[in-house]
C-alpha cells in the first residue's frame, strides 16, 4: 500500500516535528478505540460486585463462570451462531461474485461500487424497519431467516471490498494463460482463480460471520421469539442486575479482535511467503 | 492515477460475463435493500388506519407535517450537529493517522497499523459503548485517577450520561470510517510529487500544506461523510451514554413505532436516507470519491 523504503516510508528525512505529532494523534486515536475494551476486560477479573480494578493478585474467573448457568444467554449465543453462518454461507460467494464482476467490467466501475456500499450507509434501524414491512407482506415470519436476511445485506459490502483485495493477487497473465492452454471460465475460475483469493474468501466468511453475530439495530425489527446475543445483551446491560454482561462482554469483543488478528497474521505470513 | 483510460484496461478474457456474476449481489442489494426502502418513501404518504392497525391508501403530507411538531425536529436537528461534530473531530483525528500510515511508516508497520483501525469494523460496537460507560462513571477510572493524583475534590458527574460521553463514544466506534478512505488518499500520492517539492526547497510543512493535502482532500471529504452517515443512524451510544431522555433520530423511529405509527416512522426513515443519499452524491459529484476506490483489486 505504502510506497518507499522499508524503515520510514516515503518521508523519511526531517518532518520539523510533524512526526512525534502525528504519531502522538495515531496513539490517541488507538487508544480511544482499545483502552476501554482494555479496562473492561481487567474489571470482569474483579471478583467483588463493585466494579472497577484489583491487583492482579485479587484476580478472579467467578463472572466467567457463572456463566454457564445462563440459559438465556447461552440460547442468544446458539440463536446468533446459526445466523452468523447462514450469513456467511450466502454473502461469501455473493460477495466474489461481484468482485469477479467488477474486476471484468470495462466502464462503470465506480457507479457499481457504490451501489454495492450502499446498504454501509443506510442507518441499520431504517433498513431492518423496512424489512420487516416487507416481510410482513410477503408472509415472512420473524424469526431467524429474517434476521439473516438483513445480515446479508450488511455483510455484503465488506464481503465483496475483501474479495476484490484478494483478487489483486491474480494477475491478468495467469487468466490469459489459463484459456491459452484451453480452459473455460470456470475451470479457469477452479484450478487459478480460486486457489490465489483463497485466504481472502476465508477473511470474507469469517468477517461476515462477525459483521452478523454483533448487529443489534437490524435484529431489533426482526427477531422472533429467541433474541439474538447482542439484543439480549442490551437487556442485560440496562438492566444492570449481574457483572456477569462485562465477562459475557469481554469474552466476546476479545474472541472478535483474536479471530481477527489470527485471520492478518495468516494473510500476512502467505503474502510474506 | 495508473489507469487513466477505462477504455485501455485489457479485457479480461474467460470470466463469466460480469453482468452475470453480479447477479447474486445485485439482486440482494435491490431485494433486501433499495425496494423496501423505496416502498417505505412510497408509503409514508399514505395514512394510519386505527381500525386495522396498518395504512390506508390516502395521499396525504400529514406524517411530514407531524414531523414538525413538538419535540421531533430538535431531535432531527441535534442528531445531524452531534453526527457533524463527531465526524469532523473524527477527520481531525484521522488525517495524521493516515499520513503516519501512508508517508512516514514502511510496508510492515503500515499494514499493523492499517490492521489496528480495522478490527474494530468487526467487533460489538454495542460492547464498546458500554465499555465507556467503567471508563467515564462516577467511580471510572478516569474519575478514580483524577480524584488520586489530586487535581479534582469530586467525581466529574458531566463526564458520563452527557453529551461529552455521547460523542467519544461515537467517535471511538466510527474513527475506523475516517481512516480508511484516507489511507486510500495517502496511497494514491505520487512519492516523486514530494520528492520534487522537497528538491524544491520546501520544509515538511509547506510540501504537506501545499502538495499533500490538497491530494488527500477527497479522502479527507469521504472520512468526513462516512462517519456522518453513519452516526446519523446510531443509537446504542446514545442509549448507553446518554443523558436521561437523550434521543436520536433511530431511538425517536423505534419510539414512534412502538405506537405503531407506521406512517410517521416511514417519513422520518425517508428524510434520513435522503439526507444520506443527497450527501453521498453530492460528494461523489464534487470530489470524484469513486476514483478512490478505482484501483481496488488491481
Amino acid at each position: 500500500m505504502s510506497a518507499g523504503n522499508a524503515s520510514g516510508g516515503i518521508i523519511p528525512g526531517a518532518t520539523a516535528g510533524a512526526r512525534p505529532l502525528f504519531w502522538a494523534v495515531t496513539l490517541l486515536g488507538l487508544a480511544l478505540v482499545y483502552a476501554p475494551a482494555v479496562y473492561l476486560l481487567a474489571a470482569s477479573l474483579n471478583p467483588g460486585r463493585q466494579l472497577g480494578l484489583v491487583p492482579p493478585s485479587e484476580f478472579s474467573l467467578v463472572w466467567y463462570q457463572a456463566l454457564g448457568g445462563e440459559r438465556r444467554l447461552l440460547a442468544a449465543l446458539v440463536e446468533s451462531l446459526w445466523i452468523g453462518l447462514a450469513t456467511a454461507v450466502v454473502a461469501t460467494p455473493a460477495g466474489l461474485a461481484a468482485a469477479l464482476a467488477y474486476r471484468a467490467l470495462q466502464r462503470g466501475r465506480g457507479a457499481f461500487f457504490l451501489f454495492l456500499m450502499f446498504a454501509l450507509f443506510v442507518p441499520g434501524t431504517i433498513q431492518g424497519l423496512g424489512l420487516s414491512v416487507v416481510f410482513k407482506l410477503v408472509a415472512v415470519r420473524p424469526g431467524w431467516l429474517a434476521v439473516a436476511a438483513s445480515h446479508v445485506l450488511w455483510a455484503l459490502p465488506f464481503a465483496f471490498t475483501v474479495s476484490l483485495m484478494g483478487l489483486a493477487a491474480v494477475k491478468p497473465s495467469m487468466e490469459k494463460a489459463a484459456r491459452d492452454l484451453g480452459a473455460g471460465p470456470w475451470r479457469t475460475f477452479a484450478d487459478v482463480i480460486f486457489p490465489l483469493v483463497r485466504g481472502a474468501v476465508v477473511s470474507a466468511f469469517v468477517f461476515s460471520f462477525l459483521l452478523s453475530f454483533n448487529e443489534y439495530a437490524r435484529a431489533y425489527y426482526l427477531v422472533g421469539r429467541q433474541n439474538t446475543l447482542p439484543l439480549h445483551m442490551f437487556g442485560a446491560m440496562n438492566a444492570g442486575t449481574s457483572p456477569t454482561i462485562y465477562a459475557f462482554s469481554g469474552l466476546v469483543l476479545f474472541g472478535s479482535i483474536l479471530i481477527v488478528g489470527l485471520l492478518g497474521l495468516m494473510m500476512g505470513r502467505r503474502r510474506g511467503s | 492515477m495508473t489507469q487513466v483510460e477505462a477504455s485501455a484496461r485489457p479485457r479480461r478474457p474467460g470470466l463469466p460475463r460480469p453482468p452475470l456474476a453480479a447477479l447474486p449481489a445485485a439482486l440482494l442489494v435491490v431485494g433486501l435493500g433499495l425496494a423496501p426502502l423505496a416502498l417505505i418513501a412510497f408509503w409514508s404518504f399514505w395514512r394510519f388506519d386505527p381500525a386495522t392497525y396498518w395504512i390506508t391508501p390516502d395521499y396525504t403530507l400529514a406524517s411530514y407535517a407531524a414531523l414538525m411538531d413538538t419535540g421531533r425536529l430538535p431531535v432531527l436537528l441535534r442528531t445531524l450537529g452531534l453526527s457533524a461534530l463527531t465526524a469532523a473531530l473524527a477527520t481531525l483525528l484521522a488525517l495524521p493517522a493516515a499520513a503516519v500510515i501512508g508517508l512516514m511508516s514502511g510496508p510492515r508497520k503500515a499494514a499493523v497499523l492499517i490492521a489496528l483501525f480495522t478490527v474494530p469494523f468487526f467487533t460489538s460496537a454495542l460492547i464498546r459503548a458500554f465499555a465507556w460507560r467503567l471508563v467515564l462513571g462516577r467511580n471510572g477510572a478516569i474519575n478514580q485517577t483524577l480524584v488520586a493524583a489530586g487535581l479534582i475534590d469530586e467525581p466529574l458527574e458531566w463526564l458520563l450520561f452527557s453529551n461529552f460521553a455521547v460523542i467519544v463514544g461515537m467517535l471511538a466506534a466510527y474513527l475506523p470510517f475516517a481512516v480508511v478512505p484516507l489511507v486510500l488518499a495517502f496511497g494514491r500520492i505520487e512519492p516523486s510529487v514530494i520528492r520534487a517539492s522537497q528538491d524544491l526547497g520546501a520544509g515538511f510543512w509547506t510540501t504537506f500544506r501545499r502538495v499533500i493535502l490538497p491530494l488527500v482532500l477527497p479522502g479527507a471529504v469521504a472520512g468526513f461523510l462516512f462517519v456522518f452517515v453513519v452516526a446519523l443512524g446510531t443509537s446504542s451510544e446514545i442509549q448507553l451514554l446518554g443523558g436521561a431522555g437523550d434521543s436520536s433520530i433511530s431511538i425517536m423511529i423505534n419510539d414512534v413505532m412502538r405506537v405503531v405509527n407506521f406512517p410517521l416512522a416511514f417519513a422520518i426513515a425517508t428524510v434520513v436516507v435522503a439526507v444520506a443519499v443527497a450527501v453521498l452524491l453530492v460528494a461523489v459529484r464534487f470530489f470524484r470519491l469513486s476514483k478512490l476506490f478505482e484501483d481496488l483489486g488491481t
